[in-house]
């Protein structure tokens, strides 16, 4: 059966293209690249508020290797081909797999799915793009090592590599994942291998122990860019604590979100609570249960306060609810866990141990998050609204009572406007909060994906001149989020992109650097 | 160097494609796959339940490659197509998985 090719790179004619594609099945063999619309599907399911036709890309290549790689920049910057490099492609609510740009070929690592070293004295691990999370935990489980890693929601499908590139979070004390990485391997499109920190000196044994080598660290250009493939990278892992006590603490009013956060900051700073706490809106929790919109809401616009009160008082869930953990030993958390009483009973919090938990799953696959077990509960969350229309809104806010209201205020009243729920929680940091907000909407309605994008856009708008930006954003926004932090960094991240990427192959259009 | 202190992967993903002395991982059959990844969702009660239905194969392995609104497509990288094959054949069957 003849191949159907629909959508070539920009600028380049169907000979080059055809040409360029014999260049890469000769590298990476025939079953491995592909350019039949039919077979480049899974590539094009997108979760944003655009046409698919968008993000359509060209072809897929699937080296497995270093080398594959190098000879594949070479063909690239023969023909002037963009790539679009994706790990285990699961940046679901981000783009997904699809490229960032429409015609590009997406430069899929999947493949490269080994766990090179796991050090099991002193907790580091070595990893390949391909690698899941779920592979991971099998792998230490398998071999009876008592070693956590902190992964975020999707864990069981997605991995380490691509969610800390793309510097994403997860619940357990390493929860702020780029921070816990440590040393990476980056073949740059001029098809050298850079090792960063102390992994660029010959023969060093400290590669995954101490992240700065000499001389400026690299490392965090290659997050949210596209200066580079990272084709290896260390992380840290958690040793297993003796007594691991995970709680809920529910609170009955929206505006308890500020005495919230000025009583958990000071744990959290000074690691009384040591991992990333979650503090949940109603309708986060709601889904997870699960429960129903249909059963609290009929006709268009956005649910009402009274049956979102309704759903906590039916369903036992709090307007807010503050996922936490004591690690430690029994000793250690006996004490601390007479502190989070004592804080719980002076703000009117509820506690809800592990023993009490039983049987709710919204309350299950958060306790199994914060000890780094793989799941999918939180997708729980798409049966909101159904349709598969999602994307995230994510900015930071400081760790401080009054911003978080100030933020969730200003979200619920843009979103309602469109007709969507506030569907929020926050992620904290040490001093910061990643206020994560699922825009949810039904993507086959042609309505709800106009104002899903106009919504997402007067979001951003309205909270950059607040002064609050993104920590992460979909690939379809990627270049208006890029705009809110202004000139000069953009002219300096440009200046890089033309020292490293000349020919501009790599991903051009990731979080909006491009030549 | 790492190279030399590799430790090597695990037993169970023992189905073996690699280069370069660490070997990759791979699925040892349908059932594997459904453990690690389906069940997540499909008997979890957030995808709906799929065994025990005469879903036809080829429906199932249309799903996983094209997705359905919000359940992510699957790239043939993640789930091969022999897998996907053999995934596809146990859903809809009914065979009993190896756990049961």
């Amino acid at each position: 059966m003849k191949e159907q090719r629909k959508v070539l790179p920009k600028g380049i004619g169907a000979a080059d293209f055809d040409k360029a594609v014999r260049e890469l099945r000769a590298i990476v063999g025939d079953e491995y690249v592909l350019i039949d619309d039919e077979k480049l599907a899974p590539y094009r399911k997108i979760m944003m508020p655009v046409p698919d036709e968008q993000h359509a890309l060209s072809a897929s290549v699937m080296p497995d290797g270093v080398e594959e790689i190098q000879r594949v920049m070479k063909v690239a910057n023969k023909y002037r081909i963009p790539v679009y490099p994706v790990s285990t492609g699961k940046n679901l609510g981000y783009g997904s797999a699809a490229p960032v740009q429409r015609g590009q070929i997406v430069m899929d690592l999947r493949r490269m799915n080994r766990i090179i070293e796991v050090d099991a004295e002193l907790c580091t691990a070595l990893v390949e793009p391909g690698v899941t999370y779920q592979q991971l935990y099998d792998y230490l489980q398998e071999h009876k090592l008592p070693l956590w890693f902190s992964c975020p929601a999707p864990s069981a499908i997605a991995g380490p590599v691509g969610n800390m590139v793309d510097r994403g979070v997860g619940y357990t004390p390493y929860g702020e994942h780029f921070l816990f990485s440590c040393g990476m391997e980056v073949v740059l499109a001029d098809g050298q291998v850079l090792r960063t920190g102390m992994g660029a000196m010959e023969n060093s044994n400290t590669w995954q122990v101490f992240k700065w080598g000499y001389g400026p660290t690299l490392d965090g250009i290659f997050t949210q860019s596209n200066f580079g493939v990272v084709t290896k990278m260390g992380m840290w892992l958690m040793p297993a604590p003796p007594d691991f006590r995970p709680f809920c603490i529910q609170y009955p009013n929206e505006t308890d979100i500020t005495k919230i956060v000025e009583a958990l900051r000071p744990l959290r700073i000074a690691m009384v609570i040591p991992n990333a706490v979650v503090i949940a809106h109603t309708l986060w929790e709601a889904p997870c249960k699960p429960v129903k919109r249909a059963d609290y809401v009929t006709g268009p616009g956005a649910i009402s306060d009274e049956a979102v009160k309704k759903i906590q008082a039916d369903h036992d869930i709090g307007a807010w609810n503050v996922y936490a953990g004591l690690y430690g030993t029994k000793e250690t958390n006996d004490a601390n866990w007479k502190i989070i009483e004592a804080v719980a009973a002076g703000t009117g919090g509820k506690i809800i141990t592990q023993e009490a938990s039983k049987g709710s799953k919204a309350l299950e696959y958060r306790f199994d998050l914060m000890k780094g077990k793989p799941n999918l509960g939180e997708f729980g969350l798409y049966n909101w609204r159904g349709g598969g229309g999602s994307i995230w809104f994510a900015p930071v806010s400081q760790a401080k009572g009054s911003e978080t209201l100030k933020q969730m205020r200003m979200a619920k009243t843009i979103l309602a406007k469109y007709g969507f729920d506030y569907v929020g929680e926050f992620i904290v940091g040490w001093r910061d909060m990643h206020h994560v907000i699922d825009l949810l909407y039904d993507r086959s309605n042609p309505e709800q994906m106009e104002k899903a994008y106009a919504c997402y856009d007067e979001l951003l708008h309205t909270f950059a001149k607040e002064g609050y930006g993104m920590y992460r954003a979909n690939t379809a926004f990627a270049e208006k989020v890029a705009a809110t932090y202004g000139p000069v960094k953009r002219d300096v991240e440009k200046r890089l992109k033309k020292a490293l990427d000349p020919n501009n192959i790599i991903a051009p259009g990731r979080c909006g650097i491009s030549l | 160097m790492w190279s030399r202190r590799v430790i090597g992967i695990a037993a169970a993903c023992a189905a073996l494609c690699g280069s370069g002395g660490v070997e990759a991982a791979a699925w040892r059959d349908g059932a594997h796959v459904y453990e690690k990844v389906c069940r997540y969702c499909h008997e979890a009660g957030v995808g709906p339940v799929i065994r025990g239905r005469n879903l036809p194969v080829e429906y199932v392995q249309r799903v996983v490659r094209f997705g359905n609104r919000a359940m992510p497509a699957f790239r043939p990288s993640e789930i091969d197509d022999a897998s996907l094959a053999d995934v596809a054949r146990l859903i809809s069957s009914g065979t009993p998985l190896a756990k049961e």
